[in-house]
């Protein structure tokens, strides 16, 4: 959008300033994202809200400390991530996200016959379900990079690692997801409980 | 880049076209009313004070008093998001929970007067039922209760709590001699009651008698209301143990106790 990072800069410095609605405005604006990653990372919905609730309650308590000019999402996400961290137990199965059945293609594309609806429903199922068979940091920086579309500096952020790092992270994860991916049935033995929709612990 | 790792790449980009996450919550309102209450920011930044050191048992009261009234003000009054975001958890008429945050660091009430526990004029039970407009229920399950409440003016149209002491299978509360204490009211759309519960309590909807509930365990909670003239009220220290909330027609009632949750939906039920 047009305007945005402006529109961000004003409102983090306004917020920094001690305006308290111009900080529920930037909440307002990343509270998908910031929900989302504390989800990747915690692996549950609820401890996830209370990560994110809690990473936005002490960002503004930071903000003082803010560099002026710099990015603001990769600050707050490393907040929440932190956050996050701390409500991970050790352990827990990750909540299961969702796959949509029906097809949702952007206006445009031609529908699609449903039988082929159906095969590209569940290749993702297996997709997703070969991912719940990887370890948590492999799961994790892929979500971010794929799921979540965030940045090298996002990423190092979320994942509290050094920027430097995540290309080959990520580059690793992929290679042991394509490895889970090729096991004879690998993907097909963890389908029955992974990556069904009607997850999520509400 | 191998055409490979190009394909499951592009099967990832697809698989997050697909994906849902959770629904996200009200963050904003929640944040900006937990901002609301808290201490201005100081230039140095300020964090809400941490723990305090309280003997066992009032550890666990942290949730009471002023800074209770606070919250409840900068969730009703501050932030009308959140007020209908807290609204449309419940679909209780008269009740609001909010869920998170840690809980107020204030604590300014005393320990419980025992069994009287500031709830209004002590009545008979017939009393009562001529001093409020609607039917006063009593849970056959546990008998005529040991004292009876009544106050006519908050909220509108009367509430009436039956509280029942301690003894064999009505555990006494941590807090206080009772075993068992039963709110009844007319839910009004507004004002509402406000209930909090802390970051790590559970609330579980039920069903009783046919009619929405929810079912509150673990940390303890505590009211706050506001009253048709929308004065903030606070309801001395009627520290919850488990609570059952549900409603029977256009009754809003509550049941608070050391119960297990079946014993409570079984008492809740028995309301004649």
């Amino acid at each position: 959008m047009e305007g945005r990072p402006l529109d961000e800069q004003e409102l983090v410095e306004q917020a920094r300033g001690g305006d308290a609605r111009a900080y529920e405005a930037l909440v307002r604006r990343y509270q998908d994202l910031a929900f989302r990653t504390a989800f990747v990372i915690a692996g549950g919905s609820a401890d996830a809200e209370d990560a994110a609730q809690e990473g936005f309650v002490k960002a503004w308590y930071a903000l003082p400390r803010f560099r002026a000019g710099s990015p603001f999402r990769p600050w707050l996400l490393a907040i929440v991530a932190n956050e996050a961290r701390n409500r991970r137990r050790s352990g827990r199965r990750q909540d299961d996200l969702a796959v949509r059945v029906a097809e949702d293609r952007p206006s445009g594309d031609a529908a699609p016959s449903p039988e082929a609806a159906a095969l590209a429903t569940e290749q993702r199922r297996l997709l997703l379900a070969a991912m719940g068979r990887l370890g948590e940091t492999d799961r994790q920086v892929i979500a971010c990079r794929y799921f979540l579309e965030l940045s090298e500096a996002e990423m190092a952020a979320a994942l509290g690692c050094r920027p430097g790092t995540v290309k080959s992270r990520l580059s690793r994860a992929l290679d042991r997801l394509r490895a889970v991916l090729a096991e004879p049935g690998g993907a097909m033995a963890a389908a029955p409980d992974a990556g069904l929709p009607g997850g999520g612990d509400r | 880049m191998s055409r490979r790792e190009l394909d499951l790449e592009a099967a990832l980009a697809d698989l997050a076209t697909a994906l849902e996450f959770p629904p996200t919550p009200d963050l904003a309102g929640a944040v900006g009313a937990r901002l609301e209450q808290a201490p201005a920011r100081a230039p140095a930044p300020a964090r809400p004070a941490r723990r305090l050191r309280w003997p066992a048992g009032w550890r666990r009261l942290a949730a009471v008093g002023l800074a209770a009234v606070l919250l409840a003000a900068a969730v009703l009054v501050a932030s009308p998001g959140t007020r209908e975001a807290v609204a449309r958890r419940l679909g209780l008429r008269g009740i609001g929970v909010q869920i998170g945050g840690p809980p107020p660091p204030t604590v300014t009430t005393t320990p419980g007067a025992r069994l009287d526990l500031g709830l209004g004029d002590q009545v008979t039970l017939e009393e009562a039922r001529r001093r409020v407009g609607f039917p006063v229920l009593v849970p056959a399950g546990l008998g005529q209760p040991d004292r009876v409440f009544v106050d006519e003016a908050v909220p509108a149209g009367g509430r009436v709590d039956l509280v029942y002491r301690a003894r064999p299978g009505l555990p006494a509360s941590p807090f206080t001699d009772v075993g068992a204490l039963i709110t009844q009211f007319q839910g009004q759309p507004t004002p509402e009651f406000l209930k909090k519960v802390t970051r790590m309590g559970v609330v579980e909807a039920v069903t009783v008698g046919g009619e929405p509930g929810y079912w509150f365990s673990g940390e303890p909670h505590f009211f706050t209301y506001i009253d048709a003239a929308g004065e903030f009220r606070e309801e001395q220290t009627r520290l919850a143990g488990n609570t059952l909330i549900w409603q029977r027609g256009d009754l809003t009632l509550r049941l608070e106790g050391e119960l297990p949750k079946e014993e409570a939906i079984r008492i809740a039920e028995s309301m004649r």
